[in-house]
């Protein structure tokens, strides 16, 4: 019994593995897995439950085909190993020298179906997606009732193994997209996928991009929604939501959430998202333009207040207004960090007493406050934290062409915005395509 | 894929990127009553040699214009395209030079030109550098969000029209077309042909139909007849014919006491100059298509450029507004010829292949 | 199709040109706070110099009350300029929205200015033109001592949305250009003074022919002209012998026609007013009739007023445009408009007699 033995020996190093010796239907068999994976006790009253059906039906439990597990030929010690480390349970019977590997009761290790952490869900289905995969796919199931769900897997061998699931509806999926991201993959299965970075490299997409290719959700309402639309969805092991592909610009705007709404809310709601982002990537390179450039085209009324609003504010406007846009990025970026206890502190530090004693101070004018602060409330207004961060990006392009050219610079930014949108492609999706329907949705 | 949205919107903007400047100024000049007559006849002339050169299109679907003429013979296209090539390089320089002279006018007064000039030119040579493709689609995303205010501002432009203006409808003068070979006449048709060739140059790259982009021509009629009344209404014959730009200093006058805004006529002139990058990033992106045919060896981006590069030092040289009126006049003759000679040739091209193929099919 | 690899060139290239400005400076930048925006401009003449006022709102937090600067110069532009130098920020004429001319200055001739203001972009063509009959020095010290607001009520003034009303013409620069090269078309200038007890009060409209001040109509008279050019007259109380009314709606109706060499203009003034006071006990039709009689007879008192003049500020030219080629529009306002003949009918609707009942 060589691997037996080897087994033992490695039990030394890898406190972890377990050897167990018990009969079934009265032969000696040694049981072999993970104690952090396997629940023992309930796999044990499972083995002998197969173990009294085999009697009842008279034949032996090992012999091939009874159909409680596969064999594995004790030889090779490496697919033993890694059929444990999967969480299976291996079988050695003492008699023969059968190796078998059945799927034992494992310990739950995910969390249970929760609802989302990340994007926030008012009227609909309110259970996300967590980090074990067949419970994703079959949340998914569970969404799309179709024959015409397909779902593949691969497995990506190198560093840490992970296991991807790519679903895609047959027939509504651009077929030229599909196989050229399956090829992709299929080519790629040597690589590792530590994090979304990672795969971006995997599948290709530039590394200096702003607008990252894929979408990511935890609501499998929108993952089946995707689908519906001829969208892929690739699910990773331990990552706890579904990645669509391709990405599109109506996915900053939309979600499948919202029409769960009137349709005329949906509309509004959808125009108010637009605005939002129009507003964020606009506003403070508009207030740069008008306050330092281009006076003229304010009214007299609106120069006045605002002039005597920066009166004894020690530098131009774009300085102004990156200083400020510095602080709330930061305020931003702190408020993430922090436990979820003491983010309203942070708020009302920041917001409160920090912009109060800005103003007071004449540090910075008190409209540009006003601006930003809408500014940064319309940053989130766009669908999906990835996406802000283009919005949020773009907006200082915009605001230093503004400085350098006032309003001329602002809609030369904006031209420039639109033409980088219009330049990203995922696999010869274009990122602008609007797939049939015909909704409202720009940026 | 047929892409006729995005052909036609961009047909659409370039044209309305190019007739709000210069055009009225000259159709003003060329009569003194009955303008309409002017704007119908140089409209009538676009269609019917926009339709003739995409009928002879037409025949050669999906091949594109430098293909159809290689065909015939390498000699007979270095002839015929060599002038075109010409043609579009003059008129990025001109464009450039012209709309930062604008710009410069209307609202930077203290920038100096040639920073304009740099803006002007490296996003256009930054759109033609990423391809056709995105430069049609970001077409549609600006004129989504442009055009509603545009339209706006159109609809505001009315405010202080005395349309009593629009009369007399007609004299002798007008009437006898005898403006036909005057050289504001020449000059103004230039609104008319800068943009259509670019139909001969996108197969395959983008598709179209042919019928969709006709149609698109029929709703550039109201935005020549704009450009030109607006300014009559407003000012009267007289008047108006003393502004260098009629249109602009008629939106000039409109007073809007609702919004915050003081001067309409900024955004009204920028989100047209916006338009007219995208004119100048076609024609670059032609010029480049044409030059790296010549050129085989030479990368794209490498082209563009050096493309931008020369046409930015050539910019420089222009002194004043005279010479670029001047240009504007010697790039006439060129322009009659592409607009004249490559529609015919090509239907020419185009019934002679279509006989062919059908003796020998 | 373009790689990655050559886009990521075209980026550098631009971030580079993007540093080069950067770093070459600056040029239009001036913040809105070291701009100084004059709402105001008063022009008189004094010994062959211009004499230039600027009304300027004062900067300070809050945003409240103004100071009058002037200077002198040979043109006005020079002023403007010596006021830049000399103040400690930049002077921007941007922003202008009245320019108040003496008299004299109007008698003499608004042409050139008018033309350079057009000329030059920084004077919006919008901006309101006025004209005063006294020296401008008492107006504006009394529009900077009652300026609360950074100077904006004279503005108000004559905003449409804000305090105007039909008794004060509403000229503005490029209408005033407009009639310097219109065959057809003069404008009325409003006429300025200090108000005794309010900021400012109008006395009437200057006349202006090509651009220079041949007459005055009186504050009534502007009305009439308001309403033909199509100004509502709205909430306008017209005083008679037997009680005042409300005008609520106006509509003119023309006719016109050539007899001969003689123009002719038929006019119906079709007004709808409530009544609002009364003095005795008049009946309706009696208010109606005396209505009628008095602004037919004040029409056509101010159109032989400036028909005298030649000064077509009613713009009767346009009518005939449809009658007259070109070559003779030209000679509208010499050979047509002193012969002209123009019959008006006025024709008042009462609409409602306000909330007390009253004989028909």
């Amino acid at each position: 019994m060589k691997l037996l033995d080897r087994l033992q020996e490695r039990q030394k190093l890898d406190a972890d593995l377990f050897i167990h010796r018990m009969f079934l239907t009265q032969q000696p068999v040694m049981l072999a897995g993970y104690k952090s994976l396997i629940d023992l006790p309930h796999t044990l009253m499972l083995l002998q439950q197969q173990a009294q059906n085999a009697i009842a039906a008279e034949r032996p439990l090992f012999a091939l085909g009874s159909g409680i597990g596969d064999c594995i030929s004790p030889t090779e010690e490496l697919k033993v190993i890694e059929a444990m480390s999967e969480g299976n349970l291996i079988i050695l019977s003492e008699s023969s020298d059968l190796c078998i590997k059945i799927v034992p009761i494992s310990r739950t290790l995910s969390r249970a179906i929760e609802a989302p952490t990340t994007e926030n869900v008012i009227r609909g289905s309110v259970s996300a997606f967590n980090e074990d995969l067949d419970t994703n796919i079959g949340l998914i199931k569970k969404h799309v009732h179709s024959e015409k769900l397909r779902t593949q897997s691969y497995r990506f061998e190198k560093g840490q193994r992970r296991q991807a699931i790519l679903l895609y509806m047959e027939g509504q999926t651009n077929p030229s997209f599909l196989n050229a991201l399956k090829r992709r993959i299929e080519s790629n299965l040597g690589n590792n996928i530590p994090n979304l970075q990672a795969l971006n490299k995997l599948l290709g997409f530039p590394v200096w991009t702003l607008i990252s290719r894929f979408n990511t959700t935890e609501l499998p309402e929108n993952a089946a929604y995707a689908l519906e639309k001829g969208k892929v969805v690739l699910f990773l092991d331990r990552f706890p939501f579904a990645i669509i592909l391709p990405s599109m610009i109506t996915d900053m705007f939309a979600v499948a959430n919202d029409r769960n709404f009137p349709l005329f809310f949906m509309i509004t709601m959808r125009l108010l998202r637009t605005i939002g982002v129009l507003a964020n990537m606009l506003m403070p390179g508009l207030y740069v333009a008008l306050v330092s450039v281009n006076p003229d085209v304010l009214r007299i009324e609106l120069a006045l207040s605002i002039a005597s609003s920066r009166v004894g504010v020690p530098y131009p406007a774009i300085v102004e207004t990156l200083l400020l846009l510095l602080v709330l990025e930061l305020i931003l970026e702190a408020s993430i960090r922090l436990p979820k206890t003491i983010g309203p502190t942070i708020t009302m530090v920041g917001g409160i007493i920090l912009g109060q004693a800005v103003v007071n101070a004449k540090l910075v004018s008190n409209i540009l406050i006003i601006i930003l602060a809408a500014t940064t409330i319309a940053s989130f207004t766009v669908v999906g934290f990835h996406n802000s961060i283009f919005i949020r990006i773009s907006k200082y392009l915009i605001l230093i062409l503004s400085a350098l050219y006032g309003v001329l610079g602002l809609f030369a930014g904006v031209v420039v915005v639109c033409v980088y949108l219009a330049s990203v492609n995922t696999f010869g999706i274009p990122y602008l395509y609007q797939p049939k329907a015909r909704e409202n949705s720009d940026g | 894929m047929d892409k006729s949205l995005q052909v036609m919107v961009m047909y659409l903007l370039t044209h309305i990127g190019l007739i709000f400047f210069m055009y009225p100024t000259d159709i003003i000049e060329v009569v003194d009553v009955g303008h309409w007559s002017a704007i119908l006849l140089g409209f009538a002339l676009h269609v019917a040699l926009m339709g003739i050169f995409l009928k002879g299109l037409g025949y050669f679907a999906p091949r594109n214009l430098i293909d159809i003429f290689l065909g015939v013979g390498k000699v007979f296209s270095i002839i015929l395209l060599l002038p075109v090539t010409l043609y579009f390089l003059m008129t990025i320089i001109i464009d450039i030079r012209a709309y930062s002279e604008i710009v410069t006018l209307v609202f930077l007064a203290k920038t100096p030109l040639w920073v304009t000039m740099v803006l002007l030119l490296s996003v256009p040579a930054f759109i033609s550098a990423l391809g056709v493709e995105t430069l049609f689609r970001s077409g549609v995303l600006v004129a989504i969000l442009f055009f509603p205010f545009l339209l706006l501002i159109f609809c505001l432009s009315f405010q202080n029209a005395d349309w009593r203006y629009i009369f007399p409808l007609m004299d002798k003068q007008a009437a006898s077309l005898s403006y036909v070979v005057s050289r504001p006449y020449l000059l103004s048709l230039f609104a008319f042909t800068g943009g259509f060739m670019f139909l001969g140059f996108i197969p395959p790259y983008i598709t179209y139909k042919r019928r969709k982009v006709m149609w698109a021509s029929a709703l550039l009629l109201p935005f020549f007849l704009i450009s030109v009344y607006v300014p009559i209404l407003t000012f009267g014959q007289s008047t108006a014919s003393r502004f260098q730009f009629p249109f602009i200093t008629a939106v000039d006058t409109v007073n809007i006491s609702w919004l915050m805004f003081d001067r309409v006529t900024l955004f009204l002139l920028l989100s047209l100059v916006c338009f007219a990058m995208l004119f100048i990033s076609l024609i670059m992106w032609k010029t480049t298509l044409l030059i790296r045919r010549g050129f085989p060896s030479i990368r794209p981006v490498t082209t563009t450029m050096l493309l931008s590069l020369a046409i930015f030092i050539v910019c420089l040289y222009i002194p004043d507004w005279k010479t670029v009126e001047r240009l504007l006049w010697w790039n006439t003759y060129l322009r009659l010829y592409v607009m004249i000679v490559i529609p015919f040739i090509t239907l020419f091209l185009g019934i002679r292949h279509h006989r062919k193929g059908a003796a020998c099919p | 199709m373009i790689t990655k690899h050559h886009i990521h060139d075209v980026l550098k290239m631009l971030l580079m040109t993007g540093f080069l400005t950067v770093l070459c400076g600056c040029w239009d930048i001036k913040d809105i706070n070291h701009r100084t925006l004059p709402i105001v401009m008063g022009v008189e003449k004094k010994n062959d110099a211009y004499n230039v006022f600027l009304l300027i709102p004062e900067n300070n937090q809050g945003g409240t009350g103004a100071k009058v600067v002037t200077g002198t110069g040979e043109t006005i532009n020079e002023v403007v300029d010596r006021f830049s130098k000399d103040m400690e920020v930049q002077v921007d004429l941007l922003h202008l929205k009245v320019i108040v001319f003496e008299r004299a200055i109007a008698e003499q001739g608004l042409s050139d200015s008018i033309s350079s203001f057009m000329r030059a972009r920084d004077i919006s063509p919008k901006t309101i033109v006025a004209i005063s009959e006294e020296k401008l020095e008492p107006l504006f010290e009394k529009l900077k001592s009652s300026s609360k607001n950074g100077g904006v009520e004279i503005y108000n003034f004559f905003e449409k949305s804000a305090g105007w009303t039909p008794h004060v013409a509403q000229t503005r620069i490029w209408q005033i250009f407009r009639s310097l090269n219109s065959f057809t078309h003069d404008v009325a200038i409003p006429i300025i003074e200090p108000g005794r007890t309010t900021t400012i009060a109008s006395t009437g409209s200057a006349v202006i022919k090509n651009g220079k001040m041949v007459g005055k109509i009186t504050p009534d008279e502007t009305l009439m002209f308001n309403a033909f050019n199509g100004l509502g007259t709205q909430g306008r109380i017209e005083v008679m012998d037997h009680g005042s009314v409300l005008i609520v709606a106006d509509k003119l109706t023309h006719s016109s026609s050539i007899k001969g060499n003689k123009a002719i203009l038929n006019c119906r003034l079709q007004l709808k007013v409530t009544i609002l006071e009364t003095k005795g006990s008049p009946s309706v039709t009696m208010i109606k009739r005396e209505l009628d009689e008095m602004l037919t007879g004040q029409i056509q008192q101010m159109f032989r007023n400036i028909q005298s003049k030649e000064a077509d500020i009613l713009g009767m030219g346009q009518f005939f445009r449809t009658k007259l080629s070109r070559e003779r529009l030209e000679h509208w306002r010499s050979e047509y408009y002193p012969y002209m003949k123009l019959n008006v009918q006025v024709n008042t609707i009462i609409q409602n007699k306000g909330l007390l009942k009253m004989k028909n």
